[in-house]
């Protein structure tokens, strides 16, 4: 094979390989800092082992074992942590940080979520959320804490 | 037999439907005041405004709850104990129309070095700004050779350029309000923060 139509399969594979993974995932919106026991990511395209350091994505929800914990700053210096046997949806995140403005809501299923408010609730009032299945959050500010009852 | 299965039937359902769904609390600052927040069951919305001013959700519908500290730690230990080290801010000043740091602001800088070190991970945010004298433009690139130059130093000093965001964001978010072309120590700064 001629060497230009080589390395124009090598291009092409690299874009189809590369785009997928970028353009499904969007912006970074929090970053793991903290975990113990099993936590895992459940995402599109795969489930992974929460790792200290890791990124999270909108859409992302967090599932955490019997001996589970996991804690997680975003990018508008919110931070949440979740206790043992939970489930937390992070199902909607936007945030500007050139004004501060955004919207948070977070989809809450089981288990246990404390949350310390950030930029999101400070400069845009009724901005951010937290989503249970019997009730709705509004968060003024700042640290509160929910917990949701499984299945019995 | 059966009236007495019949009533003790009734009896755990009626308990299984009277346990709490859901349990939402505020929770103190470290100055002992609290913020805010509110719970809408559909029906209601109600403000809970104090420390530990909580509301359980039972059959739907949102009612008040005795919390205190014990309690807290009871059902939110785990979270609690799982909480990373909150974002730290800092604030670092600058001699007019330079991006050299005043006296105060090279101690304050060196610290961010010791909160860091208490972080497993890090990302630092480097935003610059200006006051108002003098041009816009000029100023919008003041603001970020500033927080450019402050990226710069930090790489020098250790840390890693990925974890580090800059911009400028000139005279557009003063700290202190003044008119144009006012010269003013508070608003030529750099604010840097640590999560």
């Amino acid at each position: 094979m001629h060497w230009i139509a080589r390395a124009w399969i090598a291009a092409i594979a690299i874009v189809f390989v590369s785009a997928p993974c970028a353009g499904a995932q969007g912006p970074k919106i929090a970053q793991v800092k903290k975990t113990s026991g099993q936590v895992t990511i459940v995402r599109e395209g795969g489930n992974v082992a929460a790792k200290v350091g890791d990124f999270l994505y909108e859409k992302d929800v967090i599932q955490t074992g019997a001996d589970g914990a996991i804690g997680i700053t975003f990018t508008d210096n919110t931070v949440m942590s979740t206790g043992p046997n939970s489930e937390v949806s992070l199902e909607e995140y936007r945030f500007d940080s050139s004004n501060f403005n955004g919207a948070m809501l977070t989809d809450m299923r089981k288990g246990t979520l404390t949350m310390v408010s950030g930029d999101i609730a400070r400069s845009t009032p009724g901005a951010m959320k937290v989503k249970t299945p019997t009730a709705i959050l509004g968060v003024r500010g700042t640290r509160f804490a929910v917990q949701v009852e499984g299945e019995r | 037999m059966h009236r007495i299965i019949l009533a003790l039937t009734l009896l755990l359902t009626l308990s299984a439907c009277a346990s709490r769904q859901a349990l939402f609390t505020v929770l103190p600052n470290p100055d002992g005041s609290a913020g805010a927040v509110t719970v809408d069951d559909g029906q209601k919305s109600v403000v809970l405004d104090k420390p530990y001013a909580a509301s359980e959700i039972v059959k739907g519908s949102a009612q008040p709850v005795a919390m205190d500290d014990a309690q807290v730690q009871q059902i939110f230990g785990s979270a609690l104990a799982a909480r990373p080290i909150l974002p730290s801010h800092f604030r670092l000043y600058f001699n007019n129309d330079t991006d050299v740091m005043t006296p105060d602001s090279e101690r304050l800088y060196k610290s961010v070095f010791d909160d860091i070190k208490q972080r497993p991970v890090y990302e630092v945010e480097v935003v610059g700004h200006t006051d108002t004298t003098g041009e816009l433009k000029h100023n919008q690139e003041l603001s970020l050779t500033r927080a450019g130059s402050i990226r710069e130093k930090l790489i020098h000093d250790g840390l890693d350029p990925k974890s580090i965001s800059i911009a400028g964001r000139g005279p557009l978010d003063l700290r202190v309000k003044t008119g144009d072309n006012v010269p003013e120590q508070l608003n030529r700064r750099v604010e840097i923060t640590v999560r």
